[in-house]
């Protein structure tokens, strides 16, 4: 016994003895999870949350095709009841204040924190795409937080910054991010984890140009962005080019899938999703597209065997007169020309769309181009990511608003409306800012259930900050009334 | 560097010394004073030392007794104490009177250490093995609700392998762990492994409420503790063999309270498909229910009454069967012991198809070898669940939610052969365009699970003199397992069922592996300094490693039908793996001073280092001090009174630390979804901000602990006081989502909690064979939020925006939050003057908090000869729970209230409206509209509020009658213990009107996110069956 007993303690005294107290302690490093990464692996996955607050269901430019009655609600399905009804609340689309800042800024953040100056190129892609998000929530919320954001540990509760002191803001931060790519000194260069361009820093030049034309535009009723404006053709690097699509390799794998295509097309499987499914024509704009005689109707919404048919928004009783008449097989769903596949890239900002901007500004006469040039390139380059062909036919079809000289007089409205149907489907929230800047497309209807006379002018800031950030955040505006401040 | 040399001093120091002892031989036979029997397993010890020995089954012992000692100590439960001088005697016989005070009652306390109740400065309540297995619950857990004051156990849902909370006190932290430790046979280990235990092992639960009563265990055990032993063989018994074997059947208690008024249809008309109610009121008429069939088809047009079928959604569920055997042998000889046992249980749920097996073994033996005994632990235990999945059909949704969405029209169980296609039940022919046949679901959605669990304990206990022991202790505790869930693939006819989406096939595959590796040593020594002042001091040490890792493998889109195996999936498969290991350890050191047996002071230390914290911020003393004093010991003028028996009073104050969860001091990075791509490789940053001088939270308890024994311990009385404050609580707050992160990881604020736990018991009735027991246990407590931080008034722990489980500042935690109607001044309801519709207000109202005010349990125990009648009861309230099934029905029109105003527009009673700022009219006329549909499913159903419901219960948790066959009848015949009984298992629920949805007890999580459940869960449950135990 007593061998024994000398053997188990000698054993356990050795064992013991074998390992420090530090090393004993010393496992707590996550086997699982990093702690640091290079940026390479940061800008992909933040790309890849860029295209999904765009155009993921139920978020930003599906909001804008909800608002803009491009879209409504076949039979069977009770997907869009708060949208119908125009129920901004608290937790109303709060996706989209959440996940901007809590996916894509924040990863963007990170890039725009680098310090070692190799990283030069992607500071500023950080410094560009923070800018493209906080436009957007500008546009949709006004203030918000903007100089005390992201700095997550070190401030739980930022304050809320006036919006046209982050749009001023934004200007200086794009600049910033030219100057970064135009001085960086032997920088790591992107390459295949830069899903939008692919490296090409040329291109991130013309995207910041880009979207510091898409502020200037938007604030051109309340500001004079003439200079600004003259400033971007002195820089000279120009805009975009063509869509700016973000692909990281999109697969037809789950959670590989282009966004749209598969919320609102198809899944992995070829199943098509409910959401696919639920979501249709508004009877109002296939009535619309009809009268313009607009060819892009077969690319923009799928046609049925039965003919096109459109679903008046906020429809409740969807079986008098005819019994299953609005069922999903009878409906125009989302259309080709959209949803093109399975792994085509998201597209964050069209060509189309710089046109339209470049129109608004010569129209306006904040730039000395054509209005008209930008106008037809405009509609074609819309033709052209629809898959429509030619649009020369239609926009000299002599139809107002689709024909720039049979729209003398309305030239803005012209404008806008062309713009309306170039994003629809694509980043549809732009016309809902248009909307509430311009008025335009004239004779957009409201919802039937709605009891207000118009749609929203801006979404309610999410729960969450009413209980984190309470000290901050404003009173709730009049969803309806208080307008963002360009379109005051 | 610094080097563990503790145990090497302990272990060098004592090795060698002479474990051989002089001594003569004592014999002799305990009998009782009041029948003259003899008593088996009554101790024999000599006193000051842990030498002794146990009567056997004819009451007689034989022990070696050191020269050096004079005296022998008898010790029985229940009865006195007696101190006997040997005298040179070699045969000593001894008669033992019935016990007159609770305070000779042996604790077992941390770390298995027993102290006579009287010098136990804490308070802690005993749970007998026999108590907790009277009506043959699956889980010993089930069967302490009721029982125990301080301790409420949640049952989070019903099937077939159900899991429990088990909360002590209510809750101290926010984010971190509430439930009580879990220590079995003196090793840490867990509420799964208490699950896994076959209640029939268990010999008895020590239940040591307050940190105080665990401070040894270290931070583990800062929500108190439960103490199990499993059952060990008896010295001096003869062998036993015996079997208990039980059958319970398992019906629904109650389904949720439905409208049975209106029926399938949609805006007031009817409609074929539909999962909705908002149809035509019933009129009896045929009508189509399901698809139009064309005419070429074998299937005709399905056409039903329109009339409510009678409990049609409570025929879906089957009675369940539950068999459960344990044959078990215990048994002694010399200076061995052991026990075994073989436990086999089998269980069909309510649930179609749902199965559960378990099969447990357990081997306890001790030796004693001279002056040290070794004793061993063991048990093995493996099952096997196969239920119904969790993710069934295009909306991945759970089966209930199937049921709950069928309409009361519909003869939902004759739907159950859903794989004929030529039955109402297949997929394209099933009536519900929305929401699949739920015995479809039952058949093509299975998971299937192996859990084996393997505990080891080995413990030697070594008398190196006879006031000093080391003891120590070599504990295991191994669960692993595997589990496949899958899906089948279904298809459409889109003319049939045009609303459905094809449900894709997946098969997922999940292994984890986890073990707890532990180790004490303590060295214990008992001084008495002079007649007055007695010592007991324990040094000793502890060290704990948990290991875990777990891999998961998902493939989607399987190629051939009703193939299971990952290699089936196409695309890549989803693949995941988490692995940890969190290592602590610490020195502790526990005295207790003792004046006259009167009087006891303890105090006690420990420092732990734990993996978990930064190095050099790892290291925590946490002490504790307690005084226990006899009153009617110390008070001559309290000695011997024959009303109150004996009284003590306890204080103590401790302080403990909980220390983070392995890995969550940094900041981390994971791939994100859907990545990668390829080459292209994506990682996010966690949304969690870790603050970078994260600590650890500190729970100090102050406690207040009377006792008192009256009429000679017939009825006794324990009550406890306690104060709870935990300050840097580890908490995840809720940052504005601008920071960048939705949770923020700190320490801040302060929670304190205070409570009061009454328990009264004893005898009401005793005459000849005619005795009538009854428990009452009372439990009130409550948390609130003092401070979280400046700017900060509450975090959320759930929320989806319109209600969640919240920590407020000022408020009770955890505080229910849910929007509510805007109101006047006067309480009523402010509507829109146009639409008549009610305003509701942009902030969440405090709703009130989801743990109850007080619990009340009452066990009953009549026992008239050999029949025996028990019964526990228990009854919760003041509090509160979200009805998320409720809410979630207002949208189909199955609820009550959607049929309160006859589906018609209607004035909101008791509503105003506002015609000037403060100016508020009576509306007598402003209708809302939709009454016949939209007013419920978006406007009522919008208001979340209308779903907080009153979670008041009270249960009738244990009932049973049981017949012990007299021994004299069983004289001649080859068994010696034959019993029988009937028993009920939760038979009675009493609910509040207002709540008649589902179990407020049934949680979705194990969290502290308590009072959110509804429609995960199967419906509430009743057993009854019967219980024979049979020894040999």
């Amino acid at each position: 016994m007593k061998r024994i007993l000398k053997y188990i303690s000698i054993l356990a005294v050795i064992l013991l003895l074998n390992t420090s107290c530090e090393e004993f302690l010393d496992v707590n490093t996550d086997p699982n999870n990093p702690t640091s990464v290079t940026p390479d692996l940061v800008l992909p996955s933040a790309q890849k949350y860029t295209a999904s607050i765009i155009q993921k269901d139920r978020r930003i430019s599906h909001f804008g095709n909800m608002m803009m009655q491009n879209w409504s609600q076949s039979d069977g399905f009770s997907w869009y009841t708060d949208e119908f009804k125009y129920n901004v609340t608290s937790s109303f689309y709060q996706r989209v204040f959440n996940y901007s800042y809590t996916n894509s800024l924040k990863q963007y953040q990170i890039l725009d924190m680098l310090e070692d100056t190799r990283y030069d190129y992607y500071r500023a892609i950080g410094k560009i795409m923070k800018a493209y998000h906080f436009q957007l929530l500008v546009d949709i919320y006004g203030d918000i937080p903007y100089f005390e954001a992201l700095l997550r540990k070190d401030n739980a509760t930022p304050v809320y910054d006036d919006a046209a002191t982050i749009y001023a803001a934004l200007i200086t931060e794009l600049d910033a991010a030219i100057v970064l790519i135009d001085e960086a000194v032997a920088p790591d260069v992107p390459d295949i984890d830069d899903a939008m361009f692919g490296g090409d820093m040329d291109k991130w030049i013309q995207f910041a140009n880009t979207v510091k034309l898409r502020i200037l535009v938007r604030e051109s009723d309340v500001r004079d962005v003439t200079s600004d404006l003259a400033a971007i053709a002195t820089q000279g690097s120009g805009f975009i080019t063509s869509d700016v699509l973000v692909n990281p390799g999109y697969l037809i794998e789950k959670d590989k899938q282009n966004p749209i295509w598969g919320d609102l097309g198809w899944d992995e499987g070829g199943t098509q999703t409910l959401s696919s499914k639920a979501t249709c024509a508004t009877q109002f704009i296939l009535d619309y597209l009809t009268g313009l005689a607009d060819p892009r109707i077969d690319y923009i919404y799928e046609e049925p065997a039965t003919g096109h048919l459109g679903v008046v928004q906020g429809l409740l009783d969807y079986d008098t007169p005819v019994l299953d008449a609005f069922v999903p097989e009878l409906v125009s769903n989302i259309g080709d020309g959209i949803l093109k596949s399975g792994t085509m890239g998201a597209n964050i900002f069209s060509m189309a769309e710089v046109y339209f901007l470049l129109a608004e500004a010569a129209e306006k006469g904040l730039i000395t181009d054509d209005p008209k040039a930008h106008f037809e390139a405009g509609i074609q380059a819309s033709f052209d990511y629809l898959g429509a062909g030619s649009a020369a036919g239609y926009y000299s079809s002599a139809i107002p608003l689709a024909d720039w000289n049979s729209s003398t007089g309305d030239e803005l409205e012209a404008i806008i409306t062309q713009k309306w149907i170039a994003m629809n489907g694509i980043t549809a929230e732009q016309s809902w800012f248009d909307y509430n800047r311009t008025g335009f497309p004239s004779g957009l209807p409201v919802s039937l259930q709605a009891t207000t006379p118009d749609r929203p002018v801006r979404l309610f800031y999410p729960a969450g900050e009413l209980s984190a950030n309470g000290d901050n955040v404003p009173a709730q505006p009049d969803a309806f009334t208080a307008k963002i401040f360009w379109a005051e | 560097m610094k080097r563990i040399f503790f145990l090497a001093l302990l272990l060098f120091t004592f090795v060698g010394i002479n474990l051989h002892a002089q001594g003569s031989e004592v014999t002799g036979t305990v009998t009782s004073a009041d029948d003259g029997s003899a008593l088996p397993g009554v101790s024999v010890v000599v006193p000051g030392t842990t030498i002794g020995a146990v009567t056997d089954f004819n009451g007689q012992y034989t022990i070696v007794v050191p020269g050096s000692s004079t005296a022998l100590m008898y010790s029985f439960v229940g009865m006195v104490t007696q101190e006997l001088s040997i005298d040179g005697r070699s045969i000593i016989d001894v008669v033992l009177e019935s016990s007159t005070t609770e305070l000779d009652e042996v604790v077992v306390t941390a770390l298995g250490i027993k102290r006579e109740k009287r010098e136990v400065t804490y308070v802690t309540q005993k749970v007998a093995g026999d108590e907790l297995t009277v009506v043959a619950p699956t889980r010993a857990a089930a069967a302490l609700a009721g029982k125990v004051a301080g301790l409420q156990i949640n049952i989070q849902d019903n099937g077939v392998n159900p899991s429990t909370q088990i909360l002590l006190r209510g809750l101290r932290s926010v984010s971190g762990n509430n439930s009580a430790l879990i220590v079995i046979d003196g090793s840490i280990s867990s509420s799964c492994a208490f699950d896994d235990l076959n209640p029939n092992d268990i010999a008895n639960i020590s239940v040591l409420k307050g940190a105080t009563a665990a401070a040894m265990y270290g931070s583990k055990a800062g929500n108190g503790a439960l103490i199990v032993t499993t059952k060990t063989g008896e010295s001096g018994q003869k062998l036993i063999v015996g079997i208990t074997s039980s059958y319970t059947a398992e019906k629904v208690a109650y389904m949720p309270k439905f409208q049975t008024k209106f029926g399938t249809g949609w805006e007031g008309a009817y409609d074929a498909v539909e999962n909705t109610n908002w149809g035509p009121r019933f009129d009896g008429t045929m009508r189509q229910i399901g698809p139009t069939f064309p005419d070429d088809s074998p299937m005709t047009t399905q056409m039903v009454a329109y009339s409510p079928v009678k409990d049609n959604l409570l025929d879906f569920y089957e009675t369940g069967d539950t068999w459960s055997n344990t044959v078990y042998m215990s048994g002694s000889k010399d200076n061995s012991k052991f026990y075994a046992s073989f436990g086999d249980q089998r269980a069909d749920g309510i649930v179609p198809q749902d199965q559960y097996k378990r099969n447990s073994v357990r081997v306890n033996a001790s030796k004693k070898i001279g002056k040290v005994e070794l004793s061993v632990n063991t048990s093995f235990f493996q099952d096997n669940t196969d239920v119904v999945g969790g993710t069934i059909g295009d909306q991945d949704r759970t089966l209930y939610w199937f049921v709950l969405n069928t309409s009361a029209n519909i003869p939902l169980s004759s739907y159950s052969d859903w794989s004929n296609p030529l039955s109402y039940g297949y997929g394209d022919n099933y009536y519900n365009a929305y929401y699949q046949n739920p015995y479809w679901g039952v058949g093509t959605n299975r998971n299937l699970d192996e859990t084996n669990r393997f505990t080891g304990n080995f413990n030697l206990s070594w008398d190196i003199m006879e006031w000093l022991n080391f003891t120590t202790r070599v504990g295991t505790n191994s669960n692993w397992g595997s589990g496949k869930n899958w899906r089948a693939r279904q298809t459409y006819d889109a003319s049939l069922q045009p609303a459905h989406s094809t449900v894709n096939s997946f098969v997922e595959d999940t292994e984890f592996q986890s073990t707890d590796y532990t180790g004490d040593a303590l060295l214990s020594g008992d001084f008495e300094v002079n007649d007055d002042i007695t010592v007991k001091a324990v040094l000793g040490a502890n060290v704990n490693t948990f290991d875990y890792s777990y891999l998961r493998i998902r493939a989607n889109n399987l190629s051939i039908p009703g193939f299971y195996d990952v290699s089936n999936g196409t695309g890549s498969p989803e693949v995941a793996r988490d692995e940890s290991v969190k290592r602590d350890f610490g020195f502790f050191g526990d005295v207790t001073v003792g004046y006259k047996n009167w009087i006891f002071l303890n105090m006690s230390g420990r420092n732990d280092w734990t993996s978990t914290l930064a190095p050099g911020n790892n290291s925590y003393f946490y002490p504790s001090v307690g005084l226990s004093f006899v009153f009617t010991d110390a008070i001559a003028a309290l000695n011997d009174n024959d009303i109150l028996t004996f009284g003590k009073l306890t204080m103590s104050n401790s302080t403990v630390y909980n220390d983070l969860g392995a890995y969550r001091i940094n900041e981390i990075y994971s791939q994100s979804a859907g990545f990668p791509y390829g080459a292209v490789n994506g990682f996010v940053l966690s949304n969690t901000a870790v603050d970078a001088n994260i600590n650890k939270e500190k729970i100090n308890t102050n406690e207040l602990g009377l006792n008192l024994g009256f009429l000679n311990g017939r009825v006794w009385f324990d009550g406890a006081y306690f104060m709870t404050a935990t300050t840097d609580l580890i908490t995840s707050t809720t940052p504005s989502v601008s920071s960048g992160s939705t949770v923020f990881l700190t320490n801040i604020g302060k929670l304190s909690g205070s409570g009061v736990e009454l328990s009264l018991g004893g005898s009401v009735l005793k005459m000849n064979d005619f005795q009538w027991d009854v428990n009452v246990n009372y439990t009130k407590f409550e948390t609130t939020v003092d401070e979280i931080y400046e700017g900060l008034d509450e975090i959320a722990l759930a929320t989806s925006g319109q209600y969640g489980i919240y920590a407020v500042v000022g408020e009770a935690f955890p505080q229910m939050k849910a929007n509510v109607y805007q109101e006047d001044p006067d309480g009523r309801i402010i509507v829109d003057p146009v639409s008549g519709h009610p305003l509701v207000e942009t902030e969440l109202a405090n709703m009130g908090k989801t743990t109850p005010d007080y619990i009340l349990g009452v066990n009953s125990v009549v026992r008239y000869k050999g029949f025996s009648v028990t019964a526990t009861l228990d009854y919760r309230t003041g509090h509160v729970y979200y009805e998320q099934g409720s809410s979630a029905m207002e949208f189909t029109g199955r609820s009550i209230a959607s049929v309160s105003a006859n589906r018609q527009d209607f004035v909101i009673p008791n509503s105003v409206i506002e015609t000037s700022e403060g100016v508020f009219v009576e509306n007598t006329n402003i209708q809302v509209s939709g009454g016949r549909h939209s007013y419920w499913s978006d406007k009522y159903n919008d208001v979340k509020s209308n779903y907080v419901k009153d979670a008041s219960a009270v249960k009738l948790r244990e009932f049973s009658v049981n017949y012990t066959l007299p021994a004299k009848m069983l004289a001649k015949a080859p068994v010696s213990k034959v019993s029988i009984g009937f028993i009920a298992r939760n038979p009675f629920t009493w609910l509040p009107e207002e709540n008649r949805f589902s179990d407020p007890e049934f949680n979705n999580s194990n969290s502290n996110v308590i009072g959110i459940g509804g429609y995960y869960q199967s419906p509430p449950t009743k057993s009854y069956g019967f219980t024979v135990n049979i020894e040999f």
